[in-house]
């Protein structure tokens, strides 16, 4: 049932007629759909758990139009469009409730860098869940001593549930665990993309735990550095990282004594290792390696 | 004959203060002018510094003012929040037709108004700061025209307001 209302939140972020259209589908279908994708002029489609759905309208199969691409549009970035620029030149923007919108279009590019995007003709809305206990059967592999972790990277192709897997460790890492003897630790989060805490307004939507502290919107870089000095963190937890930049911040965050968990693209650790930006954190700064692969966890 | 002197007398302020009702109705356009100015300065900020999206932006800045033109503000909030329309040109046209149309304003003051709500959320800061900028440049020819119009006009009703009641005392008595 919990799940269920995951899905109605990101539906308000569609036109009324095509939200309608959605929810005429059974109830237990649209608990298991995990995205919806509006491609221009072609139909809707619905996906998860390995099946895929092609919503029809009333006359056959309704294809999306161009006024309901903007319509999303703007409701997606409530009517403002200068408050996402730089969502958009990621690509995405994060809505109410952590879920993530992927948007794809036409670049502008400036200086080599891309600007911003336009005409966008393509949306996907990915439904994000919180998994209570997603990392119950990893988390012992974590765990150092009462108070202390080791370095932890999560390696695992997109969709799989790396987000889902950090936030869940965050969370518990952060409450602490009676029964492993673990005490709770003290967390920064660095949510560059709002999706790990889904935080509206400052309030996180997820549970991420009692001893977590979450820095909203932050580049991760910039972020790492600004929660060392500012809240004295034993953990600093962030999501998918990539830059050059990324790896001197957690090398930075080592050398300081705070423990780092983070995530990263990739099938296994050979891909890791093949990550020229990342070579200063290839030797010997994590200790635990998760792989996850899909439908399957590995550790 | 002091019957006389307080009937002229009443008839006189009477009329009198009718001119200065004219004459101060006249300022309230600028008046409104004004504050409309103050309110976008504020959203300028909201906007371009703070990016706070525009329902809770218009929300906030219109608690910091009260009459009519805070009232289109949060009208056009609720609108947007409320999810009745799908642009914030509608909602913003709406407002403009429901709630400036009551106020002071001259049709060419609401039309310029109107014409922002094309702009608003629909471009990126930087962009959005050039708008405004122009915005205020052309509210500035408004208001230029409503100071005129009290110069020309508010000193002419208030004293039209006096000898018409003089006059009506002189031929009456």
């Amino acid at each position: 049932m919990k799940d269920d209302i995951k899905i109605l939140e990101v539906l308000e972020y569609l036109p009324k007629h095509i939200s309608a259209m959605i929810m005429k589908l059974p109830e237990k279908v649209l608990t298991d759909m995990e995205e919806i994708r509006l491609r221009l002029t072609k139909p809707i489609c619905l996906s998860g758990s390995g099946a895929e759905i092609f919503i029809a309208g009333q006359d056959g199969s309704y294809l999306v139009n161009e006024d309901d691409l903007k319509c999303a549009l703007q409701l997606i970035c409530n009517y403002s469009m200068y408050s996402v620029e730089e969502e958009l030149r990621n690509g995405f923007i994060t809505i109410n409730g952590g879920h993530r919108v992927g948007l794809c279009g036409r670049t502008v590019v400036d200086n080599g860098k891309v600007k911003t995007l336009k005409d966008i003709s393509y949306m996907n809305f990915r439904v994000a869940k919180q998994i209570i206990g997603a990392s119950d059967k990893i988390i012992e592999h974590l765990i150092r001593s009462p108070d202390s972790i080791y370095n932890t990277l999560i390696i695992s192709p997109p969709q799989c549930g790396k987000t889902t897997l950090l936030r869940d460790l965050v969370r518990t890492l952060s409450d602490g665990r009676k029964d492993m003897l673990f005490k709770g630790m003290k967390i920064s989060l660095v949510d560059e993309r709002s999706e790990i805490a889904a935080c509206s307004m400052g309030i996180p939507k997820n549970d991420v735990g009692i001893r977590t502290d979450v820095l909203d919107g932050c580049p991760k870089a910039e972020g790492i550095i600004m929660m060392i000095r500012s809240m004295s963190p034993d953990i600093v937890a962030t999501d998918e990282i990539g830059r050059t930049e990324d790896a001197d911040a957690i090398t930075a965050a080592v050398n300081a004594g705070v423990n780092v968990i983070t995530t990263i693209h990739g099938s296994n650790i050979t891909d890791f290792i093949k990550k020229q930006d990342l070579n200063r954190i290839q030797k010997g700064v994590f200790e635990r390696y998760v792989e996850q692969k899909k439908w399957r966890r590995n550790s | 004959m002091t019957l006389k002197i307080i009937g002229g007398l009443l008839v006189i302020s009477a009329s009198g203060l009718l001119g200065l009702l004219f004459s101060n109705r006249l300022s309230l356009r600028y008046r409104e002018l004004e504050k409309l100015r103050r309110l976008m300065q504020m959203l300028e900020t909201e906007v371009t510094y703070g990016a706070t999206p525009l329902p809770a932006a218009l929300c906030s800045i219109s608690k910091k003012s009260e009459g009519l033109i805070s009232n289109f503000f949060i009208n056009i909030s609720k609108c947007l929040s409320e999810r009745s329309f799908y642009t914030v040109r509608e909602a913003w046209n709406e407002s403009s037709e429901l709630i400036l149309t009551q106020s002071s304003l001259k049709k060419a003051d609401i039309e310029l108004i109107k014409s922002f709500g094309n702009i608003l959320g629909s471009s990126d800061r930087e962009d959005q700061k050039k708008h405004f900028q122009l915005f205020y440049l052309q509210l500035k020819h408004q208001e230029d025209a409503a100071i005129e119009e009290i110069k020309r006009s508010a000193k002419m009703y208030r004293s039209l307001g006096f000898l018409l009641g003089i006059a009506v005392f002189v031929v009456f008595a």
